[in-house]
């Protein structure tokens, strides 16, 4: 039976405790209990990467955890990224390749492109399809997010 | 998606005693597998039992019994861990072939073989490197090897009660290259239609199969040609392989592909490893 459960985590710098179904999944929690709506649902089943988001720091499905699993956890979800309104670099790298036509792919792409540069600072062509391995763009804009990348880590 | 509840595990016996004590319980530990599962309707769970937070599943350690893997250990932790960098890099390659980065990240060695598909992409690395299986339960311990914990589709070694505790690659390690080659439909993020891990161990060879059978499957047909017959044209060896699989038709290729690319992956998997 689902029942009601406590959860304690950080989510985006700020301590936050909050109630959940014990059967809910963490990407609905994201969207619909903290309404941090840039967190995409897509495939629902780990394939297409639109809900990554970073749980103590490493990229991860929010599709395939559940809510309750946050318990104790550190939470980063696109939101996160920007600083007084101003928004991390690889944003703006995203925006200065035009990395992305309908931007569904993009906050999930833009969360496994920071765990990326946070753990390696100079990422290959090949370490950055391995990073985004899990991050289907299905208008094809893998070429702009690479040099996306490529330009946010030489900065 | 049928309603569970979910319990967070403090300690291995409660862990037991939930097992035995529950119906439709099922263990969590990166989720990756159950979570899908239960959205298909494959697993009808009441009851998720969380163990990845158990210290004696987090083991990670290289001792004279060789590499121990426990079972809440993720898939880019042991691609990553440098004793099977260097001493087995059959397993990472296995490891690696398994879903994406982000996947990578949550699932588990453990819930590979547990959910017991017959395309495992770390059952036939497993195979080759005579790893063992250790389950745990209320009644004590018991160690499996790897080809017998594999039943059926979806079925494992496992009795009620019980959990996999850990997974050991024993030494000593094989004295050679090893391969693992995956043919599916796209490059990444795809099940295999075959997967052939081939290892060399000394001058003799071990090979495996994936997605040709209910089980993995040992090669033993192009085994003993190579090893026993001193069988050295490899596309000679790799045609003895259809001896070894019944593949299926499905929804990933057809059976009689599957029997043309198992032989073509033997034989360059051979190639690479015993050299042309």
């Amino acid at each position: 039976m689902t029942e009601k459960r406590t959860v304690n985590f950080v989510v985006n710098g700020d301590k936050e405790s909050r109630e959940t179904e014990t059967d809910q999944t963490l990407l609905k929690f994201i969207r619909e209990e903290l309404y941090l709506t840039g967190t995409k649902g897509g495939c629902e089943i780990g394939e297409c990467g639109a809900c990554t988001v970073l749980l103590d720091g490493k990229p991860v499905n929010s599709c395939l955890i559940l809510a309750v699993e946050l318990d104790g956890k550190d939470l980063v979800t696109i939101e996160g990224l920007s600083k007084n309104g101003e928004m991390d670099r690889i944003q703006k790298a995203f925006i200065d390749h035009a990395a992305f036509q309908c931007g569904y792919c993009t906050p999930g792409m833009i969360m496994a492109a920071r765990a990326l540069l946070d753990r390696n600072h100079s990422p290959t062509d090949e370490d950055i399809n391995e990073a985004l391995s899990g991050n289907l763009c299905r208008c094809g804009a893998y070429q702009e997010i690479r040099e996306a990348i490529k330009a946010s880590s030489k900065q | 998606m049928l309603s569970y509840d979910y319990v967070k595990c403090t300690d291995l016996n409660q862990a037991f005693e939930l097992l035995e004590g529950t119906d439709h319980i099922y263990p969590l530990a990166g989720g990756t597998d159950l979570m899908v599962g239960m959205r298909g309707g494959k697993f009808a769970a009441k009851m998720l039992m969380d163990i990845k937070g158990l210290p004696e599943l987090k083991v990670l350690k290289e001792d004279e019994n060789g590499i121990t893997i426990g079972a809440a250990v993720t898939l880019n932790e042991i691609t990553l861990y440098p004793p099977v960098r260097e001493n087995v890099p059959i397993l990472a390659e296995g490891c690696h072939s398994v879903g994406s980065y982000s996947i990578r990240n949550r699932a588990t060695i453990a819930g590979n073989i547990c959910n017991a598909s017959p395309a495992a992409d770390t059952a036939a690395p497993l195979y080759c490197l005579n790893a063992l299986v250790n389950i745990a339960g209320s009644g004590g311990t018991r160690t499996v090897p790897i080809e017998e914990f594999f039943i059926g589709p979806g079925k494992n070694a496992l009795q009620k009660g019980e959990l996999v505790q850990s997974i050991l690659i024993p030494k000593p390690y094989p004295d050679g290259k090893g391969t693992y080659c995956k043919a599916s439909r796209t490059g990444s993020v795809d099940l295999a239609s075959v997967g052939v891990a081939v290892q060399r161990w000394g001058d003799q060879v071990k090979i495996a199969i994936g997605a040709v059978a209910a089980t993995p499957v040992r090669a033993f047909s192009v085994e003993k040609a190579v090893n026993e017959n001193g069988e050295k044209d490899w596309s000679k060896a790799a045609k003895l392989s259809c001896d070894d699989i019944s593949p299926i038709t499905d929804i990933r290729c057809s059976r009689e592909y599957r029997y043309h690319v198992v032989e073509v992956l033997v034989r360059r998997g051979l190639e690479q490893i015993m050299g042309v």
